[in-house]
């Protein structure tokens, strides 16, 4: 079991720690602002980790499964109302925070129950069906009997290495399930997911499984069980960010078209709702492919007749957001100003104020969380670059 | 019980002197001022909790006008009623006019002042900063608001400028934004209103600003299914490439970095990242390696 030590010390094993002595109360005796000061000290210290870890090269094209448990385990109540419902909301909020801050990126969904495994949703990049699928799940797929991992893992495998080598693979399994029933030896599907570059990361709502702790060591993924539901949401949301490319990658010119959105009275067919027989086919504005002229409602989309991915300006614009993300600001002394951002008089009850390192503008702490969480971007140098750049064209 | 909504517009205004508008008619100016505050007034008019707040962009800095902060040492000035005038409507008229004022009285706004003739290089405006900036406003608002209450914020913008690719920013989902352009096509405005769910309009005749306002701007979002609106301008989506600044529909993007290049390099100029030529292209490059580590 020498693999299996790891920096992590478990709980039980650390000493022994007064954990209630940071909270401190306030003037009013309330423990409101000291329980929102380690809430900001805790965001604050994931950005600063982010920004550590220096320049690496994130997979911005991500191709990801998310691997449901629908056994029977799922229907335990301890996450209220109970383990499944507490999942889809949380991963209804994820599909939008996904798509918001990975737009060129595609999803699919696995579940697995009754020992079998089958795909719930293709991989695809629109957010719409994705929230229709995590929605119906409950009606459709009701839980029972026990989890396959493998048999989920080897139907990811199947779909992602067909992926163009330069995207990165990656899996989620949310798991409630202690067992697993499976066919044959999970341990080579971990390799194979290896040699892939699948990487694995698991979220486990109830404790930890050895097969599931290695299958994530080895391809490069996080293991965590969840402590309760606000937590489980922080799990899943890191999973909005690009992560590292994992393995040796090739890079690649991807050929990409930017229609136009034309909107015209005359009704026509869309190419994207074509398959779906419910609805009416015929709608009057769309995006036209620059290629091969048919239309799509939405974007991004890869299309149908020829094969371009085909995006919007601000789509891309979006994801240089992670590579370029804003550098920390400084932290000063308080002084009396106002907050370049919001605009509020500075210092308000006992806040830290931040300053831009390029611009010297000052701004609050709400502000500094909002600007390097929300809008990557200082509307202090933004305003200052226009000049430079305007100097250098 | 209902809880209360709250309606908080942001005016983002283009001051700039070397808007295409001002330079042919100084007064425009002044009447475009005029409608932007009558429609403010409108707004809060509309409801006793609507609020406004107002800021100008221009050259390299953007100034919130309205409201102005009080810092805690400064005695803030009682506004009496004169001529019938509601207070909060004189409050805003005074404050915006003074700052415009001081802001054209400012030595760096009176040096673009005779720019009709010379267009210098650096005379765009900085809207992706005063857009945050209405951004970080709208966050702090909504952050202030007690529980029970809902603010439903939507930005404006007021602008005849034209756009500089320089300062392109992705704009953040979840607030609507508004464009009135005065003049020329604005693709970064048009592509912002329609990510945002706003509308981009663009009055044919300055006089008549206030009355598209009126029109288009004042109803609630909710109701706006129900107007009948000027058709929307097609939205071009188009994105420049690196390599020459020149807008394309279809190009090459880097799968590292995402630059967009119109032709096929073997080289990426942003992050140096070498690339496969395609095989269509180079029927050598075929050779597979068996390394690869694909498929």
């Amino acid at each position: 079991m020498g693999d299996d030590l790891d920096d992590k010390e478990y709980r039980w094993e650390t000493g022994y720690e007064k954990t209630w002595e940071a909270i401190e109360e306030d003037a009013d005796g309330l423990l409101d602002t000291a329980i929102a000061e380690i809430i900001e000290k805790g965001r604050r210290k994931r950005l600063e980790e982010r920004r550590a870890a220096g320049h690496v090269r994130l997979g911005i094209m991500r191709h990801l499964y998310i691997i449901l448990d629908l056994s029977n385990s799922m229907m335990d109540q301890d996450l209220k109302p109970n383990r499944i419902l507490c999942t889809k909301k949380i991963l209804e909020k994820f599909v939008d925070e996904f798509f918001d801050g990975n737009p060129m990126s595609q999803l699919g969904w696995i579940g697995t129950r009754n020992k079998k495994s089958e795909k719930l949703a293709e991989l695809s990049g629109n957010p719409r069906k994705h929230l229709e699928v995590v929605r119906s799940i409950t009606d459709k797929y009701p839980c029972g009997g026990e989890p396959s991992f493998q048999n989920a893992l080897e139907l990811a495998l199947s779909s992602l290495k067909h992926m163009p080598s330069h995207t990165s693979r990656e899996v989620i399994l949310i798991h409630g399930s202690l067992t697993t029933c499976d066919p044959g030896d999970i341990n080579n599907t971990i390799q194979e997911l290896k040699s892939q570059n699948v990487r694995c990361s698991v979220i486990s709502l109830a404790a930890e499984v050895r097969a599931c702790k290695a299958l994530s060591r080895s391809t490069g993924g996080n293991f965590n069980v969840i402590l309760d539901d606000t937590h489980f949401q922080d799990l899943v949301h890191e999973h909005v960010e690009p992560p590292p490319m994992a393995g040796l990658t090739e890079s690649s010119l991807v050929k990409m078209g930017f229609p136009q959105k034309n909107q015209s009275d005359d009704p026509s067919m869309c190419l994207c709702h074509l398959e779906d027989t419910s609805a009416c086919k015929l709608s009057t504005g769309g995006y036209i492919c620059p290629q091969c002229k048919s239309k799509y409602c939405e974007l991004p989309v890869e299309c149908k007749v020829c094969g371009l991915t085909l995006v919007s300006a601000p789509h891309l614009a979006r994801s240089f957001l992670h590579i370029f993300p804003l550098e920390p600001f400084d932290e000063i002394d308080p002084v009396d100003c106002i907050c370049f951002g919001c605009h509020k008089s500075l210092p308000d009850n006992h806040k830290h104020i931040y300053r831009c390192k390029q611009c010297n503008r000052r701004v609050c702490s709400d502000c500094d969380l909002f600007l390097h969480e929300t809008l990557h971007c200082c509307p202090g140098c933004s305003s200052s670059i226009t000049s430079a750049n305007q100097l250098n064209f | 019980m209902e809880p209360t909504e709250q309606n908080l517009l942001v005016v983002v205004m283009d001051v700039n002197p070397a808007q295409k508008y001002v330079r042919s008619d100084i007064k425009s100016f002044f009447h475009v001022v005029d409608s932007v505050l009558t429609f403010c007034n409108a707004h809060l008019m509309l409801h006793a909790d609507n609020k406004v707040c107002i800021i100008a962009s221009h050259v390299n800095q953007s100034h919130f006008l309205y409201p102005l902060e009080i810092r805690p040492g400064q005695q803030s000035k009682v506004t009496r009623q004169t001529d019938g005038q509601h207070e909060v409507f004189l409050e805003l008229e005074r404050c915006v006019r003074n700052q415009i004022k001081r802001l054209i009285m400012d030595e760096s706004f009176g040096k673009f002042d005779s720019s009709a003739a010379v267009i210098g290089a650096n005379t765009a405006t900085c809207l992706a900063s005063s857009l945050s900036r209405a951004l970080c406003y709208i966050h702090r608002k909504d952050k202030e608001t007690r529980p029970g209450e809902k603010l439903n914020s939507r930005i404006l913008v007021v602008s005849g400028s034209s756009e500089s690719t320089a300062q392109y920013m992705a704009f953040m989902n979840g607030v609507i934004i508004d464009a009135c352009v005065l003049g020329s096509y604005a693709t970064l405005l048009s592509q912002g209103a329609d990510i945002t769910g706003g509308i981009n309009l663009r009055p044919p005749h300055i006089s008549g600003l206030l009355q598209y306002l009126m029109w288009v701007f004042l109803p609630d979002v909710t109701l706006r299914k129900q107007l009948a609106l000027p058709p929307p301008d097609p939205v071009d989506y188009r994105a420049a490439c690196f390599c020459h600044r020149q807008l394309i529909d279809q190009g090459h993007v880097c799968s590292v970095c995402l630059s967009i290049f119109c032709k096929f390099s073997p080289i990426c100029t942003t992050c140096n990242a070498v690339f496969k030529a395609p095989p269509m292209v180079l029927p050598k490059a075929k050779k597979k390696r068996p390394a690869a580590g694909n498929i």
